[in-house]
């Protein structure tokens, strides 16, 4: 089945933003990335620098996810299965 | 025309969509849409602004990790109440799907919010729908220039007033504003008032109908909740064919024809450029611009309203339409349920929490008096509006005995205070080497705030 080129960059692009999303709030309501910095010695950080970096990396993991599912959804060969034959070789 | 590949054999879709012009509709539903339309923008751009108790009335504060919504406060301990304010939502969507169909889509959703709005500038600028079709098929001169340069500096100077009011709900607006007008924001908040105001232009300017259609989750799966006593927009197709077109005042059944004088106008208003008459479409948004349009030319022509209306199958098949069914009993019985116990679950809501956390280093220490001792860290939230004076008390074997000054803890408003103790007991009087140990947390100007938490004591095994 085919499908048209925005749908097919929708396919990919959408889902992952729209989970992302959620992972995102999910995440940092669970864990507060001062907290995380503090714990590996990083003074000064931003949260809403982490957010965005955070909310982003998630997005490109999606992404990537997506990606290769629609990679794997490629027709791939079907074997071709040969009948068995008596041959006579001598 | 309007309908974009309807002619076209499905798999060739690769064509870029063909542009739907939308022409205006009027009537009460394009009425109650602008309505619609007015009350959200402006609770959506006001509510910013609006202060309580002398801060921001709703503000999600994400740099501070709270969220204010009028007179309370919530910190991430209180995720459980997003969550259940999430199911609410999910089941207020199930309900009014089952009972009206899309009046989420056709008015309420941001998506023709803003779509809508949109619209309207293009209008303004633009001119109605033959002018812009003529417009766009126009060579670029001057004129055509002009007013596509107009309408994009309308739409962006929105789009991004739009933006700057998104992140004012998560860091307060007025200094956002101050900054703004000092060209002194911060990179993050630059960065999401950009990306904000850039997907509010690409959504409603370019992408429009294609969000219902290709990335809407709920557009999908929508027919799921329907039934036959679902409210939709319908062509009453008995009524109106055989379709056909005549001259005014001939009556139709001389001639064999049903009410439908096939003008296209239902198609041509259709913001997703479907035709309505070929029955009920997944594309079909229920925005009812078919109904108003449909009902204009029945006036006109002297026929009844209500060609293209809100009914039900069951309706349409001549059936006994029922609105009480079990399905709606159900989706109302749980709505009512959440919402209760939301609302009685935030008013019964302590906003004080006392975590306690053993020291790891040693298990305990014996004294020189011969007691146990071990060592706590307490975590004290205060997520009230006000500071409080906190009681401490532990119980656990008898004689238990808390070294730290605890009976006048101050904890500010919104503070959390870390505050390390040692209890001690002689060890005659512990029940087992290891052992229940609670902390008992009182406000002392606040007799209905307290809280306490279970922790574990060690002392020598027994002998
Ligand atoms: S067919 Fe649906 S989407 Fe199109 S105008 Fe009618 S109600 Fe709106
Ligand atoms: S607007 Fe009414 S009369 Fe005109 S084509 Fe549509 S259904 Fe027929």
């Amino acid at each position: 089945m085919t499908i048209s080129k925005v749908q097919h960059a929708v396919s990919v692009l959408w889902p992952s933003f729209l989970l992302a999303s959620a992972a995102t709030v999910v995440l940092f309501t669970v864990f507060d990335p001062q907290a995380i910095a503090a714990c590996m010695g990083i003074e000064h950080l931003e949260r809403t620098a982490a957010y965005t970096v955070g909310f982003f990396v998630l997005w490109t993991m999606n992404l990537a996810s997506s990606m290769l599912t629609l990679y794997f959804q490629r027709p791939v060969h079907v074997p071709v299965i040969v009948e068995p034959r008596d041959l006579d070789l001598d | 025309m309007t309908a974009p590949n309807a002619s076209e054999p499905a798999g060739t879709f690769y064509v870029k969509p063909a542009k739907i012009y939308p022409r205006e509709a009027h009537g009460r539903f394009a009425r109650l849409r602008v309505f619609a339309v007015l009350a959200l923008l402006g609770l959506y751009y006001l509510t910013p602004w609006l202060d309580w108790g002398g801060r921001q009335a709703v503000l999600f504060d994400l740099p501070a990790r709270k969220f204010y919504i009028l007179g309370l406060a919530f910190w991430p301990q209180d995720f459980f109440f997003l969550a259940l304010l999430l199911i609410i939502a999910a089941f207020s969507l199930f309900f009014f799907t089952a009972l009206a169909g899309r009046l989420w889509c056709g008015y309420a959703c941001p998506q023709t919010v803003w779509t809508e709005t949109f619209m309207w500038i293009e209008r303004w600028v633009e001119g109605d729908r033959g002018a812009r079709m003529k417009l766009d098929k126009a060579p670029w001169d001057a004129r055509k220039l002009r007013l596509k340069a107009g309408k994009h500096a309308l739409w962006l100077l929105f789009a991004a007033w739009t933006g700057f009011t998104f992140v004012g709900f998560f860091t307060p607006i007025r200094e956002l504003g101050v900054r703004l007008a000092g060209f002194a924001l911060g990179p993050w908040e630059l960065f999401w008032i950009v990306f904000y105001s850039f997907a509010t232009w690409g959504n409603a300017g370019f992408m429009r109908e294609q969000v219902c259609l290709y990335m809407c989750p709920y557009a999908r799966f929508q027919s799921a909740m329907f039934d036959k006593n679902t409210l939709v927009i319908s062509y009453d197709a008995e009524r109106g064919e055989p379709r056909g077109s005549r001259k005014r005042g001939v009556d139709p059944r001389t001639r064999g024809l049903g009410d439908c004088i096939d003008c296209t106008l239902c198609v041509q208003v259709c913001p997703t450029g479907i035709d309505i008459r070929n029955g009920l479409q997944y594309q079909c948004i229920g925005c009812a611009a078919c109904v108003d349009a449909c009902d204009e030319v029945m006036d006109k022509i002297g026929s009844p309203r209500g060609l293209v209306r809100y009914t039900t199958e069951n309706a349409l098949l001549h059936h006994q339409p029922h609105v009480i069914r079990p399905r709606m009993l159900v989706y109302a019985a749980l709505l009512l349920a959440l919402t209760g116990g939301l609302v009685y679950a935030i008013s019964v809501r302590t906003p004080l929490q006392l975590d306690v956390i053993r020291d790891r280093n040693a298990l305990y220490r014996m004294t020189d008096d011969g007691l146990a001792e071990n060592v706590y860290t307490l975590k004290i939230l205060n997520m009230d509006e006000h500071p409080h004076r906190f009681a401490l008390a532990v119980h656990g074997a008898p004689g238990m005995r808390l070294d730290a000054a605890a009976d006048a803890i101050a904890v500010a408003a919104g503070e959390v205070l870390t505050l390390p103790v040692r209890v001690s007991a002689d060890p005659q009087d512990l029940p087992a080497a290891s052992s229940d140990i609670r902390f008992e947390l009182r406000a002392l100007d606040t007799p209905d705030l307290r809280t306490a938490t279970t922790g574990r004591f060690l002392g020598p095994a027994r002998r």
